[in-house]
């Protein structure tokens, strides 16, 4: 019984053929964060990363049903081609999840510097209930600081700048 | 409270005099990538969102002065914008200048994908002028511009690296508006 379900179960991780691609450190740019990414995996245009590193860029998780981010999953099926596995190394292809996200991508190939913008899913169920999308930035003394941290007073988010 | 959020990619060398000068009594913040400009879609400075005690938004983005400004064709009444804000510190929810949700939910709208993609563009050249390479920042902060070519911010950043040329550019960009409003026009009853 137990073979029976894990048969039924598909698995979403894609072995490829031939391995073309190669190990290179990126960095990747996500909101007001840069984080380094040492296996990172480079093919075709695309950026392939561990689930490990996939959590500390945004959370992500894989799941049986998908991908998670925060609360938001996104269903992927083998045909997405987005996760895959190359001996006991999984990867996750995080372009291919940016398309599926609507995510925009912009990257300095050379350097190996990849920058995403906002989730539009997100966005809009922020929107949707009219909350003000929470953000961290360094104080003057460099401790950071959240929106977060001044829920039950009012605030006027106030921005300026020296230009 | 008053959350103050500096967009400024040379950091607190660039803003902290600036801070200094104000004597700022709130808390004061140094927003190098311009996060929360990107978050809340802003495309110039000052802006201010009013945000309630549960986190939510009861006005949307507009520009913030706290008096009334006049230069050249701008004309904010900044005056009205404060004395607003006065009230719904007082009045909470029931402050008339508080936005029903139907016409907040109109006004915080979706973003265009060429917005998005800016906004990728434009951090990718902070990274590389935080890594003191220049030629790259250009490359990325210019396709960033031509992307979302509305944003002041974009353009006055990349501007401010270049001081001895940045009035002129700004000159002519202002002038290339037309007759198109510089800031929105503030909807303040």
């Amino acid at each position: 019984m137990r073979q029976l379900i894990l048969c039924l179960v598909p698995t979403l991780w894609l072995i490829p053929a031939g391995v073309r691609a190669q190990t290179k450190p990126a960095t990747v740019l996500l909101a007001d964060r840069a984080m380094k990414v040492d296996d990172a995996r480079v093919e075709a245009g695309d950026l392939w990363v561990t689930p490990e590193a996939l959590a500390k860029i945004n959370r992500g998780e894989i799941k049986p049903e998908g991908v998670c981010i925060g609360e938001l999953c996104i269903p992927v099926t083998p045909k997405d081609g987005l996760l895959r596995q190359e001996g006991d190394k999984k990867y996750v292809c995080l372009t291919k999840l940016a398309t599926k996200l609507k995510q925009s991508v912009a990257q300095d190939a050379e350097q190996n510097v990849w920058s995403f913008g906002p989730i539009p899913a997100i966005e809009k169920s922020n929107q949707q209930l009219l909350l003000a999308p929470d953000f961290a930035l360094p104080d003057r003394q460099g401790k950071p600081v959240r929106l977060a941290d001044y829920r039950g007073k009012k605030v006027l988010l106030l921005t300026w700048a020296s230009w | 409270v008053i959350l103050a959020v500096a967009q400024d990619t040379g950091g607190e060398a660039a803003a902290g005099k600036f801070y200094d000068g104000a004597k700022v009594s709130f808390p004061a913040l140094i927003d190098t990538q311009h996060v929360v400009s990107s978050l809340y879609h802003m495309v110039n400075v000052p802006m201010g969102v009013w945000i309630d005690e549960q986190g939510r938004i009861v006005r949307p983005p507009e520009v913030a002065y706290s008096r009334k400004v006049q230069f050249l064709t701008i004309k904010v009444d900044g005056d009205r914008y404060a004395a607003g804000l006065r009230d719904w510190v007082e009045k909470g929810d029931k402050s008339r200048y508080v936005l029903q949700p139907s016409a907040l939910k109109e006004k915080l709208g979706p973003r265009k994908a060429a917005e998005d993609l800016a906004d990728a563009n434009f951090k990718l050249g902070v990274y590389f002028h935080q890594q003191g390479n220049k030629e790259l920042a250009k490359k990325y902060w210019q396709e960033a511009q031509r992307l979302n070519p509305d944003s002041w911010n974009y353009h006055r950043q990349d501007w401010s690296f270049t001081p001895a040329e940045a009035m002129t550019k700004w000159m002519a960009k202002f002038k290339a508006l037309g007759g198109k409003e510089y800031y929105p026009p503030l909807e303040i009853p």
